[in-house]
């Protein structure tokens, strides 16, 4: 990278966003990375890597990988076999253009379309609208939505301002929502009483935190390391066991007794 | 209904709910099956051991991690499960935080909690809590662990149940501190009439409106395919521009364009919504109403096939 202060996250895709006859030249970069601890498939005989390979259905017998192809199932069995410069035709090229169709307030998108998040940064001659947008978008609070082509597919996407840097979220289509209806939920005979819901809204407001994302660890992932941790050290791993849950036949009580350890855990 | 992914209890204070989880979101993706070229058969993947050279079963597949010293250390499945480090079977809820605090960098998957049973105390303590959290702009911060992984998650009452999404962690967020976020501060005229502008183009967001054309395209393609039809390449919509060469002056056309409803009409063939006349060529007369129907075009139902790959095209 050539004239950036500092070290700056490789580039994942450049292009402009245009909404009007405006057009602001950006770099998307990698916004989230998953720190799941990592495994490698091994045989538990003789600890060595597992290998996939492909096998034909039919013959039983190994395939290179060059030999293989990619099939969509029309009907039972029946495929249409497609390659890589067809499948690539569908990808709907807007060149390298996100195309913002028009400005929605941010605080209308429910969190359910939010998918991946990637941050956007000045391109090339991109600094001045760069800014312009940011702080026309911070100052409205609204999200541009439009379309962009990335890695042979169309998104969907909102752009929005976040503390002075442009962010780029992908959406999902409302059609990959499952609706509510499609969940059953069984009423109970009696809906719960105004006490016990007046209790329960206490409990929620002695519960009250604000939201510092750097309050919260993945305690797993460290519960893990420490498991590899025991295991490099010859140790026995024994397995952890929990209780189950019965039916709640005294709500009110329950609450009650809630609300009075909130309150003693000063929580 | 779909399967559920999780059971378990949502616990909040005392009050122990069963519940069941259900992806909100279903896969629409158009899936590829690895084939064998020459028969077309599909592939299978088998697991061998790289060492002997011989199939695996599953059952006899660990999880290796290497260590810094370039040591591996091998973990069982049962190893795994101890370092669940809490009852797995629990969302345990820590806290409520408002909404409206929680930037959507951290969502990752929703999903949604249905009580578990016909117990009248599970069902009444289940509508207890839709009641309540729906009547605030706070959602309850919990923790709970499905398969492998330990989730932050945020629950809170969409289409009158509770609704759970998966959160990702601060540390799997990256600092935005070294990307380039452009320069001075705008000046005024120039900051007001992009905001003007962002108004103008301002409207209520209406999901229903968008649709996954990429999908449509695919599948479109393969009909084409399976009908021994030609695929092309279609050239960018657009070209990569740079930035206007007179930021006010785009502003105030812009502004001017959008006011008016004269729109901008920067594509330079068609719109694309009725697809490339070569593409329409193919298509039914029938696939060619379905198509003037979206585009809304006027007289559709009297109009004969060539007409209609006219008017789509156009």
């Amino acid at each position: 990278m050539w004239g950036y202060p500092g070290p700056m996250p490789r580039s994942i895709w450049n292009g402009t966003i245009a909404f009007g006859l405006m057009t602001v030249p950006v770099k998307l970069h990698t916004a989230t990375e998953s720190k799941t601890v990592h495994f490698s498939e091994v045989h538990l005989d003789d600890g060595a890597r597992i290998e996939h390979r492909r096998f034909c259905s039919r013959e039983d017998k190994e395939v290179e990988y060059k030999e293989v192809v990619k099939g969509y199932e029309v009907s039972e069995s029946t495929y249409v076999v497609l390659d890589k410069e067809e499948i690539a035709a569908a990808a709907g090229d807007r060149g390298h253009v996100i195309d913002v169709e028009h400005f929605v307030d941010a605080g209308e998108i429910d969190p359910v379309f939010y998918e991946k998040t990637y941050y956007l940064g000045a391109g090339k001659d991109g600094a001045e609208p760069y800014r312009l947008l940011h702080d026309a978008l911070d100052a409205t609070g609204r999200a541009g939505i439009g379309r962009f082509t990335f890695h042979d597919r169309e998104y969907l996407a909102a752009v929005r301002a976040v503390d002075g840097v442009l962010v780029l979220h992908t959406l999902r289509f409302v059609d990959e929502l499952v609706p509510g209806a499609d969940v059953d939920v069984p009423e109970p005979s009696r809906g719960p009483g105004r006490r016990e819901v007046e209790m329960a809204r206490r409990l929620i407001d002695t519960l009250h935190e604000d939201f510092r994302p750097d309050g919260y660890e993945d305690e797993y992932r460290q519960a893990v390391l420490d498991v590899i941790e025991r295991k490099a050290a010859g140790e026995e791993i024994a397995p952890s066991e929990e209780p189950e849950a019965g039916d709640q036949d005294d709500l009110m009580a329950m609450l009650e007794a809630s609300l009075g350890g909130a309150r003693k855990g000063g929580r | 209904m779909a399967r559920s992914l999780w059971t378990g209890s949502i616990s909040f204070g005392l009050v122990n709910v069963p519940v069941a989880l259900y992806s909100a979101v279903r896969d629409l993706d158009v899936h590829f099956r690895q084939l064998h070229g020459k028969d077309g058969a599909p592939i299978d993947t088998r697991r061998f051991c790289s060492e002997e050279d011989k199939e695996v079963p599953f059952e006899a597949v660990g999880h290796g991690y290497e260590l810094d010293s370039g040591e591996q250390v091998v973990l069982t499945d049962q190893d795994l499960a101890a370092a669940a480090p809490r009852k797995t079977r629990t969302i345990d809820i820590e806290g409520f935080v408002d909404l409206d605090d929680v930037d959507p960098i951290y969502f990752d998957h929703p999903y949604f909690l249905a009580p578990v049973g016909e117990a009248e105390g599970n069902l009444r303590a289940y509508r207890l809590l839709v009641e309540v959290m729906a009547s605030t702009d706070r959602a309850a911060l919990g923790r709970f662990v499905m398969r492998t992984k330990e989730y932050l998650v945020l629950v809170r009452v969409r289409d009158d149940r509770l609704a759970l999404t998966t959160m990702r962690f601060h540390d799997e967020v990256r600092p935005a501190k070294d990307v380039d976020t452009g320069g001075r501060k705008p000046a005024k005229k120039q900051l007001d009439a992009a905001k003007a502008l962002v108004e103008a183009l301002g409207t209520d967001w209406d999901p229903s409106r968008y649709e996954d054309c990429y999908r449509k395209r695919l599948l479109d393609v393969i009909e084409r395919k399976r009908k021994g039809r030609k695929i092309t390449v279609a050239e960018p919509e657009r070209a990569d521009t740079g930035p206007p060469p007179d930021i006010m002056a785009a502003l105030r056309e812009s502004l001017e364009r959008a006011r008016s409803g004269k729109g901008f009409d920067r594509d330079e063939e068609g719109d694309g919504d009725g697809g490339s006349r070569e593409e329409l060529e193919d298509l039914s007369r029938d696939e060619l109403y379905e198509r003037a129907q979206e585009a809304d075009v006027p007289g559709r139902s009297s109009m004969s096939r060539d007409e209609l790959v006219k008017a789509l095209s156009e």
